[in-house]
């Protein structure tokens, strides 16, 4: 027997996507029945609790959470959300209810020894209610009392060697696509890197040290499946500066419809039926820059047109594979659109090399510069892309000593207002009145 | 670095001095606002200085969950609701 | 219910303690067959909807099958998921940044039975516990936020309302009919601690009232300038209120025109609340992509202002969706995202073919960045 009625989320049970509401049923039977025989160090019905107040929210169509100003274990700043309930007497099992952020692997491959350790931890001492994963990419763990915090910490340090991600002015989790552990077009390898800059900059990330939030996201080529150049204030996004390889027998098994060679990599393999594949109109055709032709069962691309799409490649990945030469493109500025507008991250470092040999040590002087820029000049509450607005690109360039090039932007600027800097304009700007007046009368 | 924020209790006591004289009005505060106490160092000195004030007691965190900000521990109201009051 | 201490001493917390250690090594996660072949995959193939295989240069293979999951997830869920992993993946398992499952093994006749132990397993309720899909020019599942399961700013639910979607939305989790990939997301806020602005379809909550004062308990629970600079728009100031009893009482005044409905102010003080039963509901945006793949990575559009929270399955909002999913369906080309359709057709043509309404709240009058959204040509469709 449910502790609160649930009329309105009981209908969320039926239809075919996985039921959060019936997975919350069966963990709050699980924890009543506790057959295992937990000493669940929070309140064993904090699930059905979740479930009333929940069912509220739905009621009232308004929230019943309050913010909390708990930030973290002792000596962090970030790690973990202080939540509580406003209607803590009706629902004392989630009056205090804290989220934690545990930092996710990288590629979020995970052995089951790990996350069973990690479920023990979390019904013995939370609500074993969780997100895998929350938005930036952490393991969240959902609802937990206060006294809970540090005993949770002590065991993931311990037992688990895990520790906690990133909140408020930290350097957020970073977070990156599955890049070479299995995807063929990844241009350099992501999961190597994000592992290196989330220990390198772990002061960053448990200690306040900006003006607010800030997020690297690593994409291992210009597909950006995890949505580096939209969400994340530096994205490094891998690339290629050689050419495409090209297999022509594979080419020409895509152009004869051979089974094995599906367009898109069998991506169209659904009701609909798009007719055969068609070179011209599904590759050559859509290229962007029309760098490449097909004639006489022969593709050829001219190289030094091609912006890198990933079209060609997506559609013939038998065929066509990125080039040798390899490395990472670094965008800045994205953020959502709170408060100015949205903005997509902006081009930085058209190409820099990926080497763990010497340490990354290209990518992290750009980091390292880029940081002290905005410690200095940034406001507080003032992401990355908001003061390069507000200072301009040009400022982005010299605090990080890059050389202005065409490939830093669009288009060259529609508007003749440009700021000189004396020091720029021969003879600078300390000129003799009196010298110009004998030529000119007042 | 400056010579008074390289000495822990010189700097210290610049910090624990700001806050109070402040904590009339508000007793939370980030971090650019301790760049005026010490004028000449580097944004990235002074952050290791005040979050190790926090290890040692001096000082707390508080987090909006986006922005996290200063204060003296124990300062400013620290329930979460009317009940305890 | 005995406290147990792990041997934490309050009093001392910095004894014993270890700190930045970072995340775990993802070496130790590795399956065999990826550890052996990482960053020597030959190319991939996705076999039907939901199952992919990744072959080797050496000629291995991995066949991944995919699964959709609620990302407000069980430990007792979890578990179940480390069950199916020990019994076919030998203890491995991943997820996706879209929050899927993907179970992987190492050769083509571990596929079947870990597909038929997937599609077997279902809630008491009725719903797949691990539906197989969300691969190719499908939809797959979408990311969100928190919404009222936790957070204190929401305007609406996000697990809600994404079970809601993807129930309609089901069969493109499982099929690959679209000219594209179609990711929808959603957040609850506009803060988008999920950002959803470069997405297909976004599904966002929104406020649109200012928040209410507390006046009698807001002085005594807050700290006033720490609300007052909370606010992004500046529209908070401090003041002194009389309360119905003749009391004077510090708090603040809030210019509610320049309100944005944040929810930064309630943040710092529990005193000024913002969430309302009609005020909240959801707007729905369109057209945003992050890939670089033909066109730019572009934001997604407000193409439906206002819609009211109908709970528990907000029927307004899938029936939008749904419209602008079997549009985009019928009329994009391949490989066309619907960004790049409504570009294509122009956006006049969207609406008119998405059968929604354009109202005046539709045109921008948000800062500078407006005018770059208004008409400067002649040439439109009637």
């Amino acid at each position: 027997m449910a502790k609160h009625e649930t009329p309105l989320l009981d209908q969320l049970e039926t239809g075919p996507w996985p039921s959060f509401v019936s997975d919350l049923k069966q963990q709050a039977e699980k924890r009543a029945k506790n057959v295992e025989g937990v000493e669940f160090q929070i309140p064993v019905d904090v699930v059905e609790d979740l479930l009333g107040v929940l069912e509220l929210s739905y009621k009232h169509g308004r929230t019943h959470w309050k913010h909390g100003g708990i930030v973290g274990v002792f000596g962090y700043g970030g790690g973990v959300i202080g939540r509580y309930c406003d209607q803590p007497t009706a629902f004392p099992g989630v009056a205090a209810f804290h989220t934690m952020r545990v930092n996710h692997p990288a590629g979020k491959y995970y052995s089951t020894e790990y996350l069973r350790k990690l479920t023990e931890l979390w019904d013995f001492r939370g609500s074993g209610i969780t997100n895998m994963h929350g938005a930036t990419g952490d393991i969240i763990l959902l609802g937990t009392t206060t006294p809970q915090l540090e005993e949770i910490f002590w065991t993931l340090t311990h037992d688990l060697g895990q520790d906690l991600g990133g909140s408020g002015s930290n350097l957020r989790t970073p977070a990156d696509c599955l890049g070479q552990s299995r995807c063929e077009y990844a241009c350099y390898d992501t999961n190597a890197l994000v592992y290196f800059l989330t220990n390198e900059y772990q002061d960053e990330l448990h200690r306040p040290a900006f003006p607010y939030k800030f997020k690297f996201k690593l994409d291992g080529c210009p597909n950006c499946c995890v949505a580096s150049i939209a969400r994340s204030d530096m994205s490094f996004i891998g690339t290629w500066r050689d050419d495409i390889r090209i297999d022509q027998d594979a080419v020409n098994k895509y152009v004869e419809n051979d089974p094995a060679y599906p367009a898109n990599a069998g991506a169209f393999r659904g009701s609909k039926d798009w007719g055969p594949f068609d070179i011209e109109k599904e590759v050559t055709g859509l290229c962007p820059t029309k760098c490449m032709k097909f004639a006489n069962k022969k593709l050829t691309i001219d190289n030094s047109n091609c912006t890198r799409c990933m079209h060609c490649i997506n559609v013939m990945p038998r065929a066509l594979k990125i080039g040798k030469d390899t490395g990472l493109s670094i965008l800045c500025g994205a953020k959502a659109p709170i408060l100015d507008g949205a903005q997509m991250g902006s081009l930085l470092v058209p190409f820099v090399e990926v080497n763990p040999d010497n340490d990354y040590e290209e990518i992290t002087e750009i980091i390292e510069n880029v940081w002290d820029w905005w410690m200095e000049e940034g406001k507080n509450r003032e992401r990355l892309g908001e003061l390069i607005m507000r200072q301009g690109f040009q400022r982005l360039l010299e605090a990080t000593g890059i050389e202005a090039q065409p490939q830093h932007v669009s288009y060259p600027r529609t508007n003749p207002y440009i700021f000189w800097k004396e020091d720029e304009v021969e003879g600078g700007w300390e000129r003799d009145v009196e010298e110009y007046r004998k030529h000119h009368q007042r | 670095m400056s010579d008074l924020l390289d000495n822990v209790e010189d700097a210290t006591k610049a910090v624990v001095d700001f806050l109070k004289e402040k904590s009339k009005n508000k007793t939370k505060f980030y971090l650019n606002d301790f760049y005026k106490i010490f004028p000449d160092d580097k944004p990235r000195a002074i952050k290791k200085v005040v979050n190790r004030m926090v290890e040692t007691g001096e000082l707390e965190f508080w987090s909006s969950g986006s922005t996290t900000m200063y204060g003296l521990k124990g300062a400013g109201i620290q329930h979460s609701s009317e009940n305890e009051e | 219910m005995a406290f147990i201490s792990t041997g934490y001493n309050p009093a001392k917390p910095m004894e014993n303690r270890i700190t930045d250690i970072g995340p775990k090594d993802h070496n130790e996660f590795y399956p065999p067959v990826i550890q052996k072949n990482k960053g020597k995959w030959s190319h991939h193939e996705i076999l039907e909807p939901g199952v992919l295989v990744h072959v080797a240069e050496s000629g291995d293979e991995v066949y991944t099958v995919r699964a959709g999951g609620a990302r407000l997830m069980s430990t007792t869920m979890i578990n179940e998921i480390c069950d199916i992993a020990d019994k076919h993946c030998n203890g491995h398992v991943r997820f996706t940044t879209r929050n899927n499952i993907e179970f992987m093994v190492d050769s083509k006749d571990k596929v079947e039975p870990l597909k038929n132990d997937l599609a077997s397993r279902k809630f008491d309720g009725g719903s797949y516990k691990f539906p197989i899909g969300g691969t190719g020019a499908g939809i797959t599942n979408i990311v969100h936020t928190q919404g009222w399961i936790h957070c204190h700013t929401p305007a609406t639910d996000a697990s809600g309302t994404v079970k809601a979607s993807m129930d309609v939305l089901f069969n493109d989790f499982q099929d690959m009919r679209l000219p594209a990939q179609l990711r929808v997301s959603m957040a609850c806020c506009l803060n988008m601690c999920g950002a959803v602005h470069c997405s297909d379809i976004a599904i966002l909550g929104y406020h649109r009232k200012p928040p209410m004062l507390d006046h009698e308990y807001l002085d005594k629970v807050c700290e006033i300038p720490l609300a007052v600079s909370a606010c992004p728009t500046a529209a908070i100031r401090p003041s002194k209120q009389v309360l119905a009893n003749g009391t004077e009482v510090k708090s603040v005044a809030v210019k509610n025109e320049r309100c944005m409905y944040c929810g930064n102010c309630y943040t710092m003080c529990p005193s000024m609340p913002l969430a309302d039963t009609v005020g909240d509901g959801i707007v729905l945006m369109a057209g945003g992509k992050v890939s670089n793949r033909i066109s730019e990575p572009k934001f997604s559009k407000v193409v439906v202002a206002f819609l009211p929270n109908e709970m528990p399955r907000w029927p307004s909002m899938t029936s939008a969706i749904t419209k602008m999913v079997e549009a985009y369906a019928a009329d994009a080309n391949k490989y066309e995202r619907l960004g790049d359709w409504a570009e294509r057709i122009g956006w006049e043509k969207f609406f008119e073919k998405c059968e929604l309404e354009f109202t005046h709240h539709l045109i921008d009058d948000f800062r500078q960045q407006a005018y770059m959204s208004w008409r400067q040509t002649t040439q439109f469709k009637f």
